[in-house]
């Protein structure tokens, strides 16, 4: 057995991708620059604040040579609002909240404004968008992030919450009531995952898709195998009848001519 | 920096900038986790694989130069700067091996998922390598058609084939390999004794094909990159017939794969 793992990444897997975020950290101590497999790290010179990626803030953190500075997003108020938004907001009830924008996609706040992807381009020339977790969304508010953004959940925030609430609480501001925020957060999120069972018949027609719009990456790694098992066994139940249907266009695409070709021959015969 | 150092990253080629650096390593995370999150084998990246493959085998040889040099080092340093240098001496070490035991965990899962999804489906992989060179395959199956046939006839021959893709050459002469092993072995124990029609692994009498492919139907978790993405409803022979919903920059949806394939190639979205 060349791979015993299930189709679609493991939660361990996502807690992995989560540790490539980049956090900002307080560094205690001078490290030089170092050339990573995953890109140039900066010098660490105390006190300037830095950008690491998680996993590396975080084995400084355990050695006590850095501090992390808590995700803009990752405070008692923020998490306060998200709450409020995501269990009375009237627009979401049935949705998550929206997440963090994408590059070049336009705030919640200027809804109606075209969104305009950049891409980057690769060494072979193929298009690149950025995304979580290559994306700024949890490095404290500095430059970069416009104030006017209204606090979102970035994708990897049960990871990166439990995280930073198990290895650098010391850090965060008031950690219990956040731990308590995050608890009561999965708590409505789950709910709307369950209910959102109901219109999984649409992911299993052809070019029909549910969406899951503001999902983090945990929440999709706990749900995917639930997820795919039901909406493949609802496309194999509605297989014959889905057949049927792409059968009947077929016909009637190729058939249009001859179906008034016969017509015209039953007029014929009308007038025998 | 001294001048052997501006010569020695000169002599590491192109590919080695650092800008790339970061990208390729986005672009193969990302390219792992949509391996893992399909159930057909996905389009081999050759270049992007070969500059990662250098770039792991040139931080090995760094690794290996660093921990030589601190164990050169004699411990009682009467060198000031030795002594200022050497504590971070192991946190670069470990740091550096860090972050190569993450890169090599990522081309590990990949190359085995892949190994794991070429066994399964071994003849249609076979089948789909052999039909890229058309006539050559069809001269050969006819001189395939011998009194005596036996299962390792009905495994397509690969030696005089230029493209390989979707798989890496290695990975093709594996998959071939592999595959004539398993049909003596069938051969041997008991397609042997089997009356002659019925002694060829891609039988399709009947009506039903033998050769069991990956399911393109399954339904994927994506997130849209590009600012509109439609969703097509492909048809019997892979033709695109129709647009379902369309999704937009950010969204997160559970589609079907075999209606956003496309857009993937594109880079317009991304597996979760």
């Amino acid at each position: 057995m060349a791979f015993p793992l299930p189709r679609g990444i493991t939660p361990s897997e996502i807690g992995f991708l989560a540790e490539m975020e980049m956090v900002t950290v307080v560094p205690r101590q001078r490290l030089e620059g170092l050339e990573l497999l995953g890109g140039p790290i900066e010098p660490l010179v105390p006190p300037r604040r830095a950008s690491l990626p998680l996993w590396l803030a975080l084995l400084l953190k355990r050695q006590r040579r850095a501090n992390i500075m808590p995700p803009s997003w990752l405070h008692p108020e923020p998490l306060n609002l998200i709450l409020e938004v995501e269990s009375q907001h009237p627009d979401y009830r049935d949705a998550f909240s929206p997440p963090p924008p994408l590059p070049g996609q336009p705030s919640i706040r200027d809804d109606g404004l075209a969104p305009t992807a950049r891409p980057q381009y690769t060494p072979d020339g193929n298009r690149y968008y950025a995304s979580p977790p290559f994306l700024p969304q949890n490095t404290a508010q500095t430059e970069g992030f416009s104030s006017r953004d209204p606090p979102a959940l970035p994708f990897h925030w049960v990871e990166m919450g439990n995280m930073l609430l198990e290895s650098a609480s010391d850090d965060l501001v008031e950690p219990d009531q956040i731990r308590r925020l995050l608890k009561d957060l999965r708590e409505v999120r789950l709910a709307k995952m369950r209910a959102g069972t109901d219109v999984l018949d649409a992911a299993a027609t052809g070019g029909g898709g549910v969406a899951l719009t503001g999902v983090g990456a945990m929440e999709v790694g706990e749900e995917r195998g639930f997820l795919t098992g039901v909406v493949d066994n609802l496309r194999k139940i509605g297989a014959s009848k889905e057949q049927a249907r792409r059968e009947q266009m077929a016909e009637q695409r190729a058939n249009g001519g001859y179906d008034g070709a016969q017509d015209e021959e039953e007029e014929d015969y009308m007038e025998f | 920096m001294d001048i052997d150092d501006i010569l020695a990253s000169v002599d590491r080629g192109p590919g080695a900038s650092l800008e790339s650096t970061a990208l390729d390593h986005q672009s193969l995370t990302r390219f792992w986790v949509s391996e893992r999150a399909v159930s057909e084998v996905l389009p081999w990246p050759t270049a992007l694989m070969d500059r990662m493959m250098d770039r792991v085998r040139m931080q090995i040889e760094t690794i290996e130069d660093i921990a030589a040099s601190s164990a050169d080092v004699p411990p009682p340093t009467t060198n000031a700067q030795n002594a200022n240098h050497n504590p971070n001496l192991n946190l670069r070490l470990s740091i550096l091996q860090t972050d190569l035991a993450r890169t090599q965990y990522i081309i590990r899962s990949l190359l085995r998922t892949r190994l794991a999804k070429l066994t399964k489906y071994s003849m249609h992989y076979l089948v789909k390598l052999s039909s890229t060179n058309q006539n050559l395959s069809q001269s050969q199956s006819q001189s395939q058609s011998q009194s005596q046939p036996t299962p390792e006839d009905s495994v397509p021959d690969i030696s005089a084939i230029a493209s390989f893709d979707p798989l890496s050459e290695s990975e093709a002469s594996f998959v071939h390999a592999h595959q004539k092993l398993l049909a003596s072995h069938y051969s041997g124990s008991f397609m042997g004794a089997f009356p002659r029609q019925l002694r060829r692994l891609d039988d399709n009498a009947g009506g039903t094909s033998m050769i069991q492919g990956p399911e393109t139907r399954e339904v994927v978790f994506v997130r849209c990159l590009g600012a509109e993405v439609p969703v097509l409803v492909v048809g019997e022979g892979e033709m695109e017939e129709d647009v379902g919903v369309t999704m937009r920059m950010g969204d997160v949806w559970v589609v079907r794969w075999e209606g956003v394939r496309a857009a993937w190639l594109k880079g317009e979205v991304e597996l979760l």
